[in-house]
């Protein structure tokens, strides 16, 4: 094996609100980075013009260095673009899926010479992806990476095929579950069976981490909360990640925060940004109502009423029949947005009322002539949830079979980009 | 970024991290790698939480340099120097490590200001020690303390198996990079990119830089160096570095700039690579429109764009396709 293969892979994890990224063999990311870039483009447009009037070296310089060059990624991006007006923000990926390529291509390469500061010659690299990627965009990532950046080795892993593989540590070693990968800008319920993702039955619903956020900002809105409109946006995002809980039923959580306002009523404290100024405002029901759109989505939207747990019974339903049980009994949850307290029990206690019920039914039809075997459902939790997909990366690239499962340099040059076009987890689906 | 920072990123988050929680004392145990093949290990336990065990490993030496136990000559007295008490050298350092240092959190100094300077210089480890044998030589240079190896050549290690040369004369120290790219585009497009220093350094504002200097020959200051030292894809680069380069505190970012100058250039290559790509991108994409618009109905076809496109098959191309693999 050659010298690459010695060190520990690189493991990117790019998600639509965080991108995950560190080295293959720890347990956490290195860094956990906002997917935004900020660019200068005031400078764009002058080179063209100081470049026709004679060639002076300086200006040339400077501009070229400046389109180049000049911009930012992650917390960095977002307090520039704050403090000055020249710098323009731009998403890389929307709702899952790269938008923005020369976006996504600066990302990366602040990603691997800024934040982890390696030679992108010296190391393997996993990347991760939608399972709805489409074909094409894996040939313009293996190009980018090839091309651009000379990897030795690449391979672009599937989100949730990670997630499971993040239990992999533990005892047992299951590969088959449904995984329910909430994300910023993507929700997806994806079943795998042994590894192989189930291509026909994934499912995906619009309403994801960025909409909770949404739905927080406009409820404080209504309320006449005073928080300055450029900011709302912002605070409604660190209210969800820092206060938000799920409850077992609206209507009696609704009581509890009627009676005992000073234990459930947070408080939340900032400064204007323009003034300078503090303010505070009060945080009650959205509390627990912004986690409930997955649970009851026609309190936030009207196009989409379907709750999650149904959703996932649709997918395990549509699944092929052999394998309901095994899915049913491994529910695994990823993302970030999955992160809110009791998340995983109420999931699992309204996927169980649906399950039984249907059991019951089925067992009225029969009328106890075969005794059937109750299905067991389990959702399953773990510490590790958050960054579940980058640690499962990181587990999958430490082990020696990855540099074998790996497209190298020297295919790439062989083939061409078509070596990424295929994904062996979407077995028979090309 | 248009330099490489010296400190590095993940160890000076790690380490004011832990500073700032320092009652909570997690475990910690995470391995990294950064350019030129350094290495790092951190290792924390809770029962301490003030101790911190940090593992470096240096790029492996070429045969021509020369390593004093497993590190570069003064580069533990440079590590005392620069630290002091906050640091202690271990010795023997961890199997597969140069350099097993332990830091003491409960040193530090008091005030914001000092402790986040030398946290910041903590994190800057690799300049320190692979950095010591060229700070050594350059400071001589500032004192103009006369040596007995004058006009001996000096190889230093900067990347696996590959060294630079520093040749110290009475007035100025010249440095010599053999530049080495292992792919063909990019040491083509490094070494237009070093010949157009050359005329970067004539230009006005650029009166005091060092002179420059870069050749596809070795220049005569290499003779003596061993051959497979002499062999360079991309040519060679001499700086000259004179007494006004190194005074004061310039003498640290001249270290650094130096001993970091292959990746910095590997670096701004594949930056430049990225940026034609985006230029190539956008050509593409203007060529794809002045298709569309020769089309009949291209108010149609740009709808259709937007769409995402997806191959479907139906099964039975699914089953032909996976037949003729087999």
């Amino acid at each position: 094996m050659d010298a690459a293969g010695s060190r520990p892979a690189v493991v990117i994890d790019n998600g639509t609100g965080y991108t995950k990224t560190g080295f293959a063999g720890n347990v956490e990311p290195s860094f956990i980075l906002p997917t935004v870039v900020a660019v200068n483009e005031s400078f764009v447009n002058q080179s063209r013009a100081s470049s026709k009037k004679g060639s002076n070296w300086l200006a040339q310089h400077s501009a070229g260095v400046m389109a180049d060059l000049d911009f930012y990624i992650g917390e960095e991006a977002l307090t520039r673009s704050k403090s000055s007006s020249t710098y323009n923000l731009s998403y890389p990926i929307k709702h899952g899926q790269v938008d923005n390529w020369d976006a996504m291509e600066r990302f990366w390469q602040q990603c691997i010479y800024n934040y982890l500061r390696c030679d992108p010659e010296d190391h393997y690299f996993l990347l991760t992806e939608s399972p709805l990627t489409a074909p094409e965009s894996r040939e313009y990532t293996g190009e980018i990476m090839f091309e651009t950046f000379n990897v030795p080795g690449l391979y672009i892993a599937v989100q949730p095929v990670l997630a499971l593989a993040a239990g992999y540590t533990t005892s047992k070693c299951e590969m088959t579950g449904v995984v329910v990968d909430v994300g910023d800008g993507a929700t997806h319920v994806v079943p795998v069976a042994d590894g192989y993702v189930i291509g026909s039955s994934i499912k995906s619903i619009p309403v994801a981490g960025k909409d909770v956020t949404r739905f927080i900002q406009q409820l404080m809105r209504e309320r006449g909360e005073h928080i300055p409109p450029e900011e709302s946006l912002e605070v409604a995002r660190k209210v969800k990640e820092m206060y938000c809980y799920t409850c077992s039923d609206i209507v009696k959580e609704f009581n509890k925060h009627d009676k005992e306002p000073a234990k459930f009523v947070k408080q939340w404290r900032g400064t204007k940004p323009k003034t300078g100024a503090p303010y505070s405002c009060d945080i009650g029901y959205e509390r627990f109502l912004g986690p409930e759109v997955f649970f009851n989505p026609e309190i936030y939207s009207n196009d989409f009423i379907t709750p999650l747990p149904e959703v996932i019974d649709k997918c395990i339903q549509s699944a092929p029949i052999d394998t309901r049980r095994a899915l049913y009994k491994n529910i695994v949850l990823s993302g970030g947005s999955t992160m809110f307290k009791d998340f995983n029990r109420r999931l699992q206690r309204d996927l169980k009322k649906i399950v039984d019920a249907r059991f019951e039914l089925s067992d009225a039809r029969i009328r106890g002539e075969v005794k059937a075997r109750p299905v067991e459902v389990n959702v399953v939790s773990h510490p590790i949830q958050r960054n579940a997909v980058w640690f499962g990366g990181s587990v999958l690239a430490s082990t020696p079979e990855f540099f074998k499962a790996c497209h190298t340099k020297a295919e790439y040059e062989e083939y061409g980009a078509s070596i990424c076009r295929t994904n062996p987890v979407f077995k028979g689906m090309y | 970024m248009i330099l490489l920072q010296s400190p590095s990123r993940y160890l000076l988050q790690i380490l004011s991290t832990r500073v700032q929680n320092l009652e909570k004392g997690v475990e910690l145990d995470c391995q990294w790698i950064e350019f030129d093949d350094v290495r790092y290990h951190i290792q924390a336990s809770t029962k301490n939480p003030n101790l911190l065990v940090l593992s470096v490993s240096l790029p492996t030496p070429p045969p021509e340099t020369v390593f004093f136990g497993g590190l570069p000559p003064e580069a533990i007295e440079a590590i005392k120097a620069a630290y002091g008490t906050v640091v202690h050298i271990l010795d023997p350092p961890k199997d597969g490590f140069n350099l097993t240092v332990k830091l003491n959190l409960s040193k530090l100094p008091p005030d914001e200001e000092h402790r986040q300077a030398l946290l910041g210089k903590i994190a800057s480890i690799r300049e320190v020690v692979q950095g010591a044998p060229l700070r050594a030589v350059l400071k001589q240079l500032v004192s103009r303390t006369v040596k007995s190896d004058l006009n001996k050549l000096i190889s230093l290690v900067h990347r696996p198996n590959e060294s630079f040369f520093v040749v110290p004369q009475a007035d100025k120290v010249t440095v010599v990079f053999p530049m080495r790219f292992k792919d063909s585009i990019d040491s083509i497009l490094a070494t237009s990119f070093l010949q157009e220093f050359v005329d970067a350094r004539r230009t006005a504002g650029l009166g005091n830089a060092p002179h420059y200097l870069w050749s596809p020959s070795p220049p005569q200051e290499l003779e003596g160096a061993p051959a497979e030292a002499l062999l360079a894809n991309a040519g060679f680069v001499s700086f000259v570095i004179s007494p006004r380069h190194v005074q004061g505190r310039k003498l640290d970012k001249t270290v650094w700039s130096l001993s970091t100058f292959h990746a910095y250039v590997s670096y701004h290559v594949k930056c430049s690579e990225g940026f034609m790509h985006t230029r190539m991108r956008r050509r593409v994409e203007s060529l794809i429109e002045a298709l569309d618009r020769a089309k009949p109905d291209w108010k149609k076809v740009k709808r259709a764009v937007q769409t995402r496109s997806f191959k479907r098959l139906s099964i039975n191309d699914g089953r032909a396709t996976s037949n003729s693999r087999n």
